[in-house]
């Protein structure tokens, strides 16, 4: 603190006074720390028994069984070979990477190409802005349910078009074949809102005179695009990926409500059958196991959205 | 200077959220159920909900005369049935009760679980347990021990629209009593046009597994086997493949089940109800909810016997007891259940108040509790006379299917039976909803889930 | 930021000299009117379907071809959702969870955030780092062990399923409000609170007096994440709010789907939907710039 030095200029007087000083620093220093211990107070509680409590009592399950009438029980790796010998485990996850593989194709690329475009438009911004994450506010349960009648085979509103115009009515959620599709786009819809306006505010961000650099060097369209505008958004285009990675990989609503896992298990995801361990078949254990291992899929992705976000921010 | 007004301040935090804590920690909510004066007070659930106002008025007045009669047990009722999601739950948190209801297929899980009281010292006491059909108690026993009381049981059969019947040229009275017939009958009902189905099925959330099972029952095929003390699938073989075959050629030769697939019952119902279903199968406990919720009319519906004269599914409900119970609370449990849902005495009064409310007495199926399916021999003809003299619907709509359940060899539902029906499922889904479905790819796949979800039976 | 000509736009990949040719001008009116055709026909006519849909009937919606206008404008599915479904319990459920979400994570995360921004108490880093380690943590991979510790609270030994705070407390454990709210309240210069400490301002005065009033932009973010996330949440109320009485509008309107006709499950939808648009229009600004807080730089 500087006030101590301003108060004691002259060395004789200091040692005479330190003692007294110093037990005033002290007390300042344990009522500041009380202080901020009591604006702490709430949140270490609530973090305490809802995050970090769960955390240990998570991994902990994943080793036991319990049915909640007595202690529970140790039971080693016997909830992994459980998970390991049901075929609907290994289908889960390839269903869960296949929609997220797909989620990439479609709900990456789309946004990213759409914020392009939106970003050469000089008109009507704020209406493009508004109407692409409109969908973003609505709830995921009313978007899965105005889609499931979409999708509806027979009197749906996509097959009634197709009708109209002389086409084939498809199967969309019906067949083991496009069910995971007709998904990735309900999810694509609802969420790529929030990604294009993200990538056209990076747009944004990148200088003016690197493009007519680029364009005096005599660089088309294209090689602007790939020699200037993609090393500029790199960065966010790389967290805006393992963002949607993390997220996607977790996808429980979708089938949840609309397909219930089906056809045939095609859209049975690592979500859905943790929910069925854990609240159809009352396995908490095995739950929790099917918990961790999807953690050690994501926190790998997790880890590095983050370090590479506080660097840079 | 503020010091000491900060140190106040921040004390004067931290005080109050550790007297919170304590508040908090004192709130803890136990249920010891020794009530006032020697007074045992059990919890209950199987009430009705409100939006069941019959039901729920009948429910209540029974826990009324039923205190009046036991003056020292105070029973607490809770709506609401079995639901696997909040089962776990309330258990966890001490809040489940000490009567509780549960499917059929519940029993065998539950008592893996350790999640259900051992009975067996009580149940001597509980009167005319001798008389209740052999094979529903076994779903409660495990190793000698009793676990629970059947309170009720259903056959599925083949539920059918009367009046399209007659207008398809076909004789409402004489139901189809092999696949064949159905077949024919579902052709016929199709063809009169105007968005008519001939037959449904279910095929999502394991409802079409639990149908698939019926359909194997009914040809004389099983789903598992015993193989030492293991269970195995078996229903690859030529009966799980008929079946499949035979819906496959329903939905796309003959095109008799309309192009929307993954249906659920209500689904199913509600076109039932509106007229625009044929027949399908199911238990006589559809034909109130037909009338009551999606406007049928009773005088529109029969039942005949699951078609194919082998065999047929059963189901129905009973009750277990909170294993953390004490035994008074188990006695005074096992006194409810008898007297509400397993007493003689009360048949003919409970059977003589739904037949003057109008409710339907004659379906062969409960409720109320008087007409419950469960009694043998003398009890059972009993009731079949009181059935009778009380009825409200056209009984002669039920006969066939009355008739025929004599024949049929009445199994019970797999081990493990959701995980189970959850992989049958797909067969049904399958053959339903894709006109190239290889039977034997789709049959060997389930066996492959079927047997991953026995080998979890303990 | 210098711009090469007083009035002109930040330049972009296209060239401003490409526009002022004449097949540059058509190019540009050309894509505008495909891009502007294809916008509102991904994202503004389905939403108008839905609206509209609810005031046709059943055969209607079945219709081939498909009408986009009903047969007549009557708002009775409307009513008749709001009661069959009982719409106004809902809604009202829906209103209190996330008020008091929004309420409690504020009271619970901003004295943390200044507390570990402005007081730094000793362990503070280790705090910190405890809380924001949790973001690591895919959510979902916690969904059972947090339902564990909601149906009976360690320590309190209480069970919360169907209580509103089954969903406040775990909301209030947010490491992203924290950190967001921190990184805020770093940039608050110290001379502003050295200042009012001199002037004799005790910590929870100057929180309120100084800090919060030039918070008002994150607190804003902090908040309409909040209650949008609130109210757009499943998962978790379906696990937690098990008495139909209880339950938020999501959780409701999945429960009443099967056994709806379809014209007023729409109905539903569209009521449902109501309040998050309007909030969004309101409150675009805010929520636009909450989106690149997290994400980008400053």
């Amino acid at each position: 603190m500087s006030t101590t030095t301003a108060l004691a200029p002259d060395a004789d007087q200091r040692p005479a006074r330190a003692p007294e000083r110093h037990f005033t620093k002290l007390r300042r220093k344990v009522t500041d720390n009380l202080t901020a211990y009591g604006f702490l107070c709430a949140a270490l509680v609530v973090f305490a028994l809802f995050s970090w409590y769960p955390i240990v009592r998570g991994v902990l399950l994943s080793f036991q069984q319990v049915n909640f009438v007595s202690a529970a029980e140790w039971v080693g790796w016997d909830n992994f070979e459980t998970l390991f010998a049901d075929p609907l485990f290994g289908i889960a996850w390839r269903n869960t990477l296949l929609f997220t593989g797909l989620a990439l194709v479609v709900g990456f690329v789309i946004p990213f190409a759409v914020a392009l475009v939106l970003n050469e438009l000089r008109h009507m911004k704020g209406y493009f802005r508004v109407v692409v994450y409109l969908p973003v506010m609505l709830p995921p349960v009313v978007v899965a349910i105005l889609w499931k009648w979409f999708y509806d085979p027979g009197p749906g509103l996509f097959n009634s078009i197709l009708r109209t115009v002389g086409l084939p009515p498809l199967s969309w959620l019906n067949s083991a074949d496009t069910s995971m599709l007709s998904l990735v786009l309900v999810a694509t819809w609802a969420s790529m809102g929030s990604a294009t306006l993200i990538y056209l505010a990076a747009l944004q961000t990148i200088p003016g005179d690197l493009y007519e650099a680029a364009e005096l060097d005599g660089a088309n369209l294209w090689q602007r695009l790939r020699h200037v505008t993609i090393p500029q958004t790199r960065f966010v285009l790389l967290i805006m990926m393992l963002m949607q990675i993390v997220a996607t990989m977790q996808v429980f609503t979708e089938p949840y409500v609309m397909t219930g896992g089906g056809p045939e298990d095609s859209t049975v995801t690592v979500l859905l059958l943790l929910y069925r361990y854990a609240f159809t078949y009352n396995d908490f254990g095995t739950a929790s196991a099917m918990s961790l291992l999807l953690f050690l899929a994501l926190g790998a992705f997790s880890a590095l959205y983050l370090r590479l976000t506080r660097t840079k921010g | 200077m503020n010091t000491p007004t900060l140190r106040r301040r921040s004390l004067g935090l931290l005080l109050v959220t550790g007297l919170g804590l304590t508040v908090a920690a004192c709130g803890e909510s136990t249920d010891d159920g020794a009530g006032e004066g020697g007074k045992v007070a059990i919890t209950v659930n199987g009430q009705p909900p409100k939006t069941q106002p019959f039901e729920r008025k009948i429910f209540d007045e029974d826990v009324a005369e039923f205190e009046r009669t036991h003056k020292n047990i105070d029973i607490q009722p809770r709506e609401g049935f079995m639901d696997p999601k909040t089962f776990s739950t309330k258990l966890a948190g001490g809040q489940l009760e000490d009567v509780y209801y549960v499917f059929l297929t519940d029993p065998a899980n539950l008592i893996s679980r350790k999640q259900a009281a051992d009975v067996t010292d009580y149940v001597k006491d509980v009167p005319h347990y001798d008389e209740i059909q052999p094979t529903l108690k076994e779903i409660f026993t495990r190793d000698g021990k009793v676990y629970g009381l059947p309170t009720a049981n259903y056959s599925m059969g083949l539920l059918y629209n009367r009046k399209l019947f007659t207008e398809a040229g076909l004789d409402p009275d004489s139901p189809p009593s092999t696949w064949e017939e159905v077949r024919e009958a579902a052709k016929k009902i199709t063809a009169l046009g105007n968005n008519k189905i001939g037959f449904a099925e279910y095929s999502k959330n394991n409802q079409g597994g639990w149908h698939y099972t019926s359909w194997l029952y009914s040809v004389g095929g099983n789903v598992a086997k015993q193989d030492g003390d293991k269970w195995v699938a078996d229903f690859n073989n030529d009966k799980g493949k008929q079946v499949a075959q035979y819906l496959h050629d329903m939905r796309w030769a003959d095109n008799t089940m309309g192009s929307k697939q993954l249906l659920v019952i209500e689904d199913v119902q509600r076109m039932m109800g509106a007229g625009q279903l044929g027949m399908y199968l199911a238990a006589p406990d559809n034909v109130p909810a037909l009338v009551n919720q999606f406007k049928g009319d009773y005088a529109n519906y029969g039942l005949a016997p699951m078609p194919g004269g082998n065999g047929t599914l059963i189901g129905g409900e009973g009750y277990m007891l909170n294993p953390k119970a004490t035994p008074e609370k188990i006695k005074a449990g096992l006194q409810w259940i008898s007297w509400k849902y397993l007493n003689p005495d009360r048949m003919e009064s409970d059977l003589k108040r739904y037949a003057d409310q109008k409710q339907p007495i004659g379906l062969p199926a409960s409720p109320p509790a008087g007409a419950s399916d469960i009694w043998t021999g003398p009890l059972r003809e009993q009731q079949a006379t009181l059935k009778t003299k009380y009825a409200t619907v056209p009984v002669e709509n039920y006969q066939p299917f009355v008739d025929g359940l004599a024949d049929l060899d009445k199994k019970i539902e797999p081990p493990n039976a959701q995980q189970v029906y959850a992989a049958l499922d797909n067969v049904m889904q399958g053959v339903l909803t894709n006109k190239d479905a290889n039977i034997d790819d789709l049959l060997a796949a389930a066996e492959t889930k079927v047997n991953a979800a026995l080998a979890q039976v303990k | 930021m210098a711009k090469s000509r007083v009035d002109r736009p930040v330049r972009t990949l296209l060239s401003p000299w490409t526009l002022e040719h004449r097949r540059g001008k058509v190019g540009y009116w050309l894509v505008f009117t495909l891009v502007i055709s294809l916008f509102t026909l991904a994202f503004v006519v389905p939403l108008i379907w839905m609206l509209l849909g609810a005031m046709k009937t059943a055969p209607e919606l079945a219709a081939n071809p498909p009408t986009l206008l009903p047969d007549s404008f009557n708002v009775s599915a409307y009513t008749e959702a709001w009661s069959f479904m009982e719409l106004a319990k809902y809604f009202g459920n829906t209103v209190l969870i996330a008020t008091g979400a929004w309420l409690i994570q504020l009271a619970v995360d901003v004295p943390a955030a200044y507390a570990l921004s402005k007081l730094r108490p000793v362990l503070g880093k280790w705090i910190l780092g405890g809380m924001l380690a949790t973001l690591m943590l895919p959510a979902s991979a916690l969904l059972v062990p947090t339902y564990l510790a909601i149906t009976d609270v360690p320590i309190f030994g209480v069970n919360l399923v169907n209580s509103p705070a089954a969903i406040w407390l775990p909301a209030a454990a947010n490491a992203f409000n924290i950190y967001l709210l921190k990184r805020f309240f770093d940039q608050i210069p110290t001379e502003l609170l050295d200042a009012a400490r001199i002037d004799g301002a005790g910590s929870v005065t100057t929180m309120v007096r100084i800090v919060l009033p030039l918070s008002r932009p994150i607190l804003a973010v902090v908040s309409i994440f909040a209650i949008v996330a609130a109210w757009k949440d499943f998962i978790w109320p379906l696990l937690v709010l098990q008495d139909p009485g209880v339950q938020t509008l999501s959780v409701a309107l999945q429960r009443f789907e099967p056994d709806t006709p379809i014209n007023l499950m729409l109905a539903g939808l569209v009521l449902a939907s109501i309040p998050m648009v309007v909030a969004f229009l309101i409150f675009q600004r805010q929520i636009l710039a909450g989106l690149t807080a997290g994400s980008l730089k400053g």
